[in-house]
C-alpha cells in the first residue's frame, strides 16, 4: 500500500543543515501493524509525520497505492489526510476549547460528512473506546488515559485506512497504556493499517513488524516471530 | 522592578519590534488625538474666561417671540438706550454698552479700517481690561480720547510711547472725522474672545437717532455686572416687569413680553450660545470633538489593556519560573504593574511629541492657534500613565500570580484567561469597532453634508460675483460716481445695490403682511430693499411674473402714491407663507394693508445669502432706483477675480479713498459662513480616521496574538485534513463575528447622533442607509484584511511544525 523511495528530510537553520531522514526506503502493506523504534532524535516522528503528510520530505518519492503523494499540492494533501488517515499523538492534541464529542466530530468535519451520519459515527467511535460518559466534558477535565482514548476515537471516527500513532502510550501509566494498545490491536484486526512509533519494546512486540531506526536511517526491519 | 525585569522588558520590546511599535504607537496616537481635541474643546469653552471677574459679567439678551417671524429666539444684542432705562429703574446697576463701530484711521488722506467700538465711560467698572500704559477710565471720560491695543500702538507709533499721541479717525456711526488723543494702551485681546476691538472710544452720552430708544430695535451689546449669580438671577426675574412697563410705548399696550423679553446670560456662556433660531452648531461641534477625543483615548486604552493582558498569558512560564525561584505574589504584581506604567509613560511621551508635531498642521487646517499647556498636560499625562498602567498591568499580574506554578510548567499551553478571558477580549474588540464604525458613518455623513452645502443650489449663480461691503459707508454722491465708474469697466457686466447681499449684511428687517380676508397680522416676511438689476446681477431664477423694471415707474416705492399698492417681488417661500398654491397664483395679487399694501409682480426662487444652518426665510423684495443709504454693492464680473477686484478697487481709491475698501467675492463670503462646519468636519475626520486606525492596530495585535496561541490547534486541524482555506475562513470568521455584532451597536448610535447634527441644517442631506452600509463594509474589509494576513501565514505553516509549537 505504501512505498517510500529515497525519502530525505533535512532542516536548515543559520547555515547548519540537520538531517532528520537520510535515505528511507520502506514498504508497508495494507492491514499491517508496524512499530517504529529507535533512540530519541533518530527520526521516528519525522518518518511518521512524513507518512502522515504533515511534513514534507526534502526529496524522494512517497507512493500511496499507485499515486505519488509528492506531486499533490497543499489542498490535495489535506484531502488525502481527511479521507485516508487517523492520527494519535503522545500529547493527545485535543483542542481545549472543544468538548470531547466536538473534538471527535472534528475528525469528520473536514471529510465533509453529513450531520446526521456524523452524529451516529461520533457515538459509535466513543462507544468503541469507552469514552461516551465523558462526551460533554472538556479535555482538561479528563485523565490522560481518557484523553488518549478520546484522541483515538477522533482518529478512527472517519474510518481511516491507516492509523498513525506517535508514542500513543508515552504519557500513560501501564494500565491505560495497555488499554490503548488493545484498542489499536483491535482496530488492526478489523483491517486498519497501523503505524506506531514507540519506546516500549513490549508494545512494539504487539505489532506484526518492527522497524529500527538510527540517525535518520532504517537499520532493521523484521517481522515478529509468531 | 529589578534590573532583570528592565532588561527583560527592553529585550522583549526590541525582539518584538512590530508589536511594540504598534502597541505603544497606537496608545500614543490615542493620547495625541485626545490632547489635540482636548485643546480645541478647552479653547472653545474658555471664551472670556481671561477677563478679570468674568464670572460677574453678564450679557443682556433680547428674546423675540413673533409669530412666523424668521428672527425669533435669543439674540446677544439690545436696543441702544436700554442701559439708560435699566439704570433709571434699577438705580445702582453697574453696566456698559459696547457698540462695534468700524473706525477708519486716516493717514495721508487714505483710510485704514480698524476694528473699533464705542463704550460707556463706566466700561472699566465691568471690563477690567489689563492696561499696558495710560489711564483707561479717564480716557473714556473724554469724548476726544481713545484707547488702543498694543498692536495698533505699534502699527501707528512704532516704538514711540503712544500715550498722548493723536490719531485722525472717522467713526462709522456718524461718519465724522476728528482728531483723538490716545489716552492709554491695553493689552492685545487674546484669541479666545468675541470682543473684537482694537480701538475704544466713548459712546456719546446724547443720542439723537430715533431708533436709539425704540423697543424692538437692536443695535449694540449691553453688559451688566452683578456681585453674585444669585443677584443676576434676581435681576433676571425682574426683567419681564421692566419690559412690560417700558416696552409698551413701541410694543403695544398688551403685555409687550408676549413679543419680546430680556434675559441676562453669563458672558462665559455667550460664545457657545447660538443667536436666534440658529442651530447650536458650535456647541455641537465642541461636544462632538470632546467625545471623539475621549473615545479615541478610550479605544487606545482598551486596545492597550487588551493586548497587554492577552500577551501576558504568554509569560506564564516566566512567572512560574520566578515563583519556583522564590518570587512572591506581591513582587510579581509590582513587577507587572511597574512595567505597564513604564510603557504607558513612554506612550504618553510619544503622544505628547506627536501632538506637538501635529499642532502646526492642525492649526493650519482649522485656522486656530492651539498650543499645549505643559504645566497642565504633563501632570495629567502622568496620572494617565498611572491609571492606564495599573489597569493594563493589574489583571495579568493577579491572574498570573495566582496561577499554580507547577501546572504552568507541566502544561504545554499558557493560561490566557481561558474562555472567559477570550470572551472579554472579544467584547472589547466589539466595543472598539462599534465606536470606530460610528465614527466612520459620522465622517461619511459629515463629508457628504459639507460637500452638499458647498455645491447646493443657493438660488443664484454664486461664482463671478464681487460684494463691496464698504459701499455702506460711502456718501450718496460717491455711490453715484462709483457705480458709474464700475459700469465703465470692461469685465463688469452688471451691478446692483441692495441692503442685503450674499453672505449677509447685518440688516434683519421683517414685516408682517396681512392676508386679505384672513384675521390676524399675517405672516412675517423678511424685507430686502433692492436697486436696479438686482435679480439679473445675482442670476436669480424667476418663477412667475416679472422682475422690477425702471420703465414701470410704479415699481419704485419712492414714487409711491397714497392708496396705490407698492410693487414687490417675493420668493417661493414667501408665496407659500402668504398662502398661494403656486408662484403663478401669487402674481398680480394684492396683500397687506395701509401703507404696507403690496402688489406681487413676480416670484423668484429662494436665494440663500446666509449660513446653511440659518433657515431660508420667506422674503419680499421692494425696489427703489436710488439706493443711497446703507446699501452694499454686488457686481457680476467675468474673467479672473483678482483682475476684476483690482479694477474695482482702483475705481474705489479714486472716488472714496478715505473709506477703506472692503470687498470679497460672493464665493469667499459664503465660504466664510461654511467655515466653522468645514473646520469641525476636518477635525472630526482626522480624529475619526485615527480612532479607526487605532482600533485596527488593536485588532491586528489581538489577531496576531490569537493566531500564535492557536498555532497548535491549526496543526491539529490540518492533520485532520483541514485545508489552508478552511483555516483562514475559520480564523477570519471568528474574528469578524465581533465586528459584525459591532455594527448592530454602531448603527443606532450613529443614527441618533447624526440625525441631531443634521437637524441643525436647513437643507440637510438624507441620512441614507448607504452611509451605514458603506462604513460597515469598510470596517469589515479592514478587519478581514488585518486578520487574514496573519491567518494565512499561520494556515500555511507545515502541520508538523505547528504540532511541535507550544
Amino acid at each position: 500500500m505504501i512505498k517510500l523511495e529515497h525519502i530525505r528530510r533535512s532542516y536548515v537553520s543559520e547555515d547548519i543543515e540537520t538531517t532528520a531522514l537520510a535515505d528511507i526506503n520502506l514498504e508497508i502493506a495494507a492491514g499491517e501493524f508496524v512499530a517504529i523504534m529507535g533512540p530519541s532524535g533518530c527520526g521516528k516522528s519525522t518518518l511518521l509525520n512524513t507518512l502522515g503528510t504533515v511534513d514534507r520530505p526534502t526529496g524522494g518519492h512517497y507512493w500511496f497505492h499507485d499515486s505519488d503523494l509528492m506531486t499533490l499540492n497543499e489542498a490535495g494533501l489535506a484531502q488525502f489526510r481527511a479521507e485516508t488517515l487517523g492520527f494519535v499523538f503522545q500529547s493527545f492534541n485535543l483542542i481545549d476549547e472543544l468538548t470531547i464529542e466536538e473534538n471527535i466530530e472534528l475528525g469528520l468535519v473536514y471529510r465533509k460528512a453529513n450531520g446526521g451520519n456524523r452524529r451516529k459515527r461520533v457515538v459509535e467511535a466513543m462507544d468503541r473506546v469507552g469514552i461516551s460518559h465523558r462526551a460533554r466534558h472538556y479535555p482538561n477535565q479528563l485523565s490522560g488515559g481518557q484523553q488518549q482514548r478520546a484522541a483515538i476515537a477522533r482518529a478512527i471516527v472517519g474510518d481511516p485506512r491507516m492509523i498513525l500513532a506517535d508514542e500513543p502510550t508515552g504519557n500513560l501509566d501501564t494500565e491505560n497504556g495497555l488499554q490503548v494498545m488493545d484498542i489499536l490491536a483491535s482496530l488492526n484486526a478489523d483491517g486498519a493499517t497501523v503505524v506506531m512509533v514507540t519506546h516500549s519494546p513490549s508494545h512494539a512486540d504487539m505489532a506484526q513488524r518492527r522497524i529500527d531506526m538510527l540517525d535518520g536511517r532504517v537499520v532493521a526491519s523484521a517481522a515478529r516471530a509468531i | 522592578m529589578n534590573t532583570f525585569s528592565l532588561l527583560r522588558l527592553y529585550r522583549s520590546l526590541t525582539r518584538h519590534k512590530l508589536y511594540s511599535v504598534l502597541n505603544i504607537g497606537s496608545l500614543a496616537v490615542g493620547i495625541a488625538v485626545f490632547l489635540v481635541l482636548g485643546l480645541y474643546v478647552r479653547f472653545e469653552t474658555s471664551f472670556e474666561k481671561w477677563l478679570p471677574d468674568h464670572d460677574k459679567i453678564y450679557l443682556v439678551q433680547t428674546i423675540w417671540h413673533i409669530e412666523d417671524s424668521p428672527f425669533n429666539g435669543a439674540f446677544p444684542n439690545t436696543m441702544g438706550g436700554l442701559l439708560e432705562q435699566i439704570r433709571e429703574d434699577f438705580p445702582g446697576t453697574v453696566g456698559t454698552r459696547i457698540m462695534p463701530t468700524p473706525i477708519n484711521v486716516i493717514r495721508n488722506g487714505v483710510g485704514i479700517e480698524e476694528q473699533g467700538a464705542q463704550v460707556d465711560p463706566e466700561f472699566f467698572d465691568v471690563f477690567a481690561l489689563p492696561m499696558v500704559a495710560g489711564n483707561g477710565p479717564a480716557t473714556l471720560n473724554s469724548p476726544s480720547g481713545v484707547l488702543i491695543d498694543q498692536d495698533t500702538a505699534e502699527k501707528y507709533f512704532g516704538t514711540l510711547d503712544a500715550v498722548g499721541q493723536t490719531l485722525t479717525l472717522t467713526t462709522g456711526v456718524d461718519g465724522k472725522t476728528g482728531t483723538y488723543t490716545v489716552g492709554g494702551v491695553f493689552q492685545n485681546l487674546p484669541e479666545n474672545t468675541d470682543l473684537n476691538f482694537k480701538v475704544l472710544g466713548q459712546l456719546p452720552a446724547v443720542q439723537t437717532a430715533p431708533w436709539w430708544y425704540r423697543w424692538g430695535s437692536t443695535s449694540l451689546f449691553t453688559y451688566l455686572r452683578f456681585p453674585t449669580p444669585a443677584a443676576a438671577q434676581a435681576f433676571n426675574a425682574k426683567l419681564d416687569g421692566f419690559v412690560n412697563r417700558r416696552g409698551m410705548k413701541d410694543l403695544g399696550p398688551e403685555t409687550p413680553t408676549k413679543w419680546q423679553q430680556l434675559a441676562v446670560l453669563p458672558i462665559t456662556a455667550a460664545h457657545l450660545t447660538p443667536a436666534g433660531g440658529q442651530a447650536a452648531s458650535l456647541s455641537q461641534s465642541v461636544i462632538a470633538m470632546g467625545v471623539v477625543g475621549v473615545i479615541a483615548l478610550l479605544i487606545a486604552m482598551v486596545n492597550y489593556i487588551n493586548l497587554a493582558t492577552a500577551r501576558a498569558g504568554l509569560r506564564a512560564r516566566e512567572v512560574a519560573m520566578s515563583k519556583v525561584l522564590g518570587a512572591n505574589r506581591n513582587v510579581l504584581i509590582r513587577q507587572f504593574i511597574g512595567e505597564a506604567v513604564l510603557l504607558v509613560a513612554l506612550a504618553a511621551l510619544v503622544g505628547l511629541s506627536l501632538a506637538e508635531l501635529a499642532l502646526p498642521w492642525i492649526n493650519a487646517a482649522t485656522e486656530m492657534s492651539l498650543a499645549i499647556p505643559y504645566a497642565l498636560a504633563v501632570p495629567a499625562l502622568a496620572v494617565l500613565a498611572l491609571v492606564v498602567g495599573i489597569a493594563a498591568g493589574f489583571y495579568p499580574a493577579v491572574l498570573l500570580a495566582r496561577y499554580p506554578a507547577a501546572s504552568v510548567l507541566a502544561s504545554a499551553r499558557a493560561p490566557g484567561g481561558g474562555r472567559a478571558g477570550a470572551r472579554v477580549r472579544e467584547l472589547l474588540v466589539m466595543f472598539q469597532f462599534a465606536l470606530a464604525i460610528s465614527f466612520m458613518v459620522g465622517t461619511l455623513v459629515l463629508a457628504a453634508q459639507t460637500a452638499h452645502v458647498r455645491s447646493a443650489d443657493v438660488g443664484f449663480k454664486r461664482d463671478g460675483l464681487i460684494v463691496v461691503r464698504s459701499m455702506t459707508q460711502a456718501e450718496p454722491e460717491q455711490i453715484q460716481a462709483l457705480t458709474a465708474g464700475w459700469r465703465a469697466l470692461p469685465m463688469i457686466h452688471s451691478l446692483t445695490l441692495a441692503d442685503n447681499s450674499a453672505g449677509g449684511s447685518g440688516t434683519n428687517n421683517a414685516n408682517s403682511i396681512e392676508i386679505p380676508g384672513q384675521p390676524g397680522p399675517g405672516p412675517s416676511l423678511q424685507q430686502i430693499v433692492v436697486g436696479p438689476d438686482f435679480f439679473r446681477t445675482y442670476g436669480a431664477r424667476l418663477l412667475a411674473g416679472r422682475e422690477f423694471d425702471l420703465a414701470h415707474g410704479a415699481d419704485d416705492f419712492a414714487n409711491r402714491k397714497d392708496g396705490v399698492p407698492v410693487s414687490i417681488v417675493i420668493n417661493r417661500m414667501g408665496a407659500s407663507a402668504l398662502g398661494f398654491a403656486s408662484p403663478e397664483a401669487a402674481v398680480g395679487k394684492t396683500v397687506g394693508k395701509g401703507n404696507r399694501t403690496f402688489t406681487i409682480i413676480g416670484v423668484i426662487d429662494n436665494m440663500r445669502f446666509l449660513s446653511p444652518r440659518d433657515a431660508t426665510t420667506a422674503t419680499y423684495y421692494s425696489f427703489t432706483a436710488r439706493m443711497d443709504e446703507y446699501a452694499t454693492a454686488t457686481l457680476r464680473y467675468s474673467g479672473d477675480l483678482r483682475t476684476a477686484m483690482d479694477a474695482v478697487k482702483g475705481t474705489w481709491l479714486q472716488v472714496a479713498p478715505q473709506v477703506p475698501f472692503d470687498a470679497s467675492s460672493a464665493d469667499q463670503r459664503l465660504a466664510e459662513l461654511y467655515k466653522s462646519d468645514e473646520q469641525a468636519t476636518r477635525l472630526f475626520t482626522i480624529g475619526a480616521v485615527l480612532a479607526v486606525l487605532i482600533g485596527c492596530v488593536g485588532l491586528w495585535g489581538l489577531a496576531s496574538f490569537n493566531t500564535v496561541r492557536r498555532v497548535k490547534e491549526i496543526g491539529i486541524r490540518k492533520t485532520l485534513g483541514a485545508s489552508t482555506r478552511d483555516i483562514v475562513l475559520l480564523l477570519v470568521g471568528q474574528f469578524l463575528r465581533p465586528v459584525v455584532i459591532a455594527n448592530l451597536i454602531a448603527w443606532p448610535l450613529a443614527w441618533v447622533a447624526l440625525r441631531n447634527w443634521l437637524a441643525g441644517f436647513s437643507d440637510p442631506v438624507v441620512l441614507s442607509p448607504l452611509y451605514f452600509v458603506a462604513a460597515s463594509v469598510l470596517a469589515l474589509l479592514i478587519a478581514a484584511l488585518t486578520v487574514s494576513v496573519q491567518s494565512l501565514r499561520a494556515a500555511r505553516a507545515i502541520p508538523a511544525w505547528a504540532l511541535r509549537h507550544d
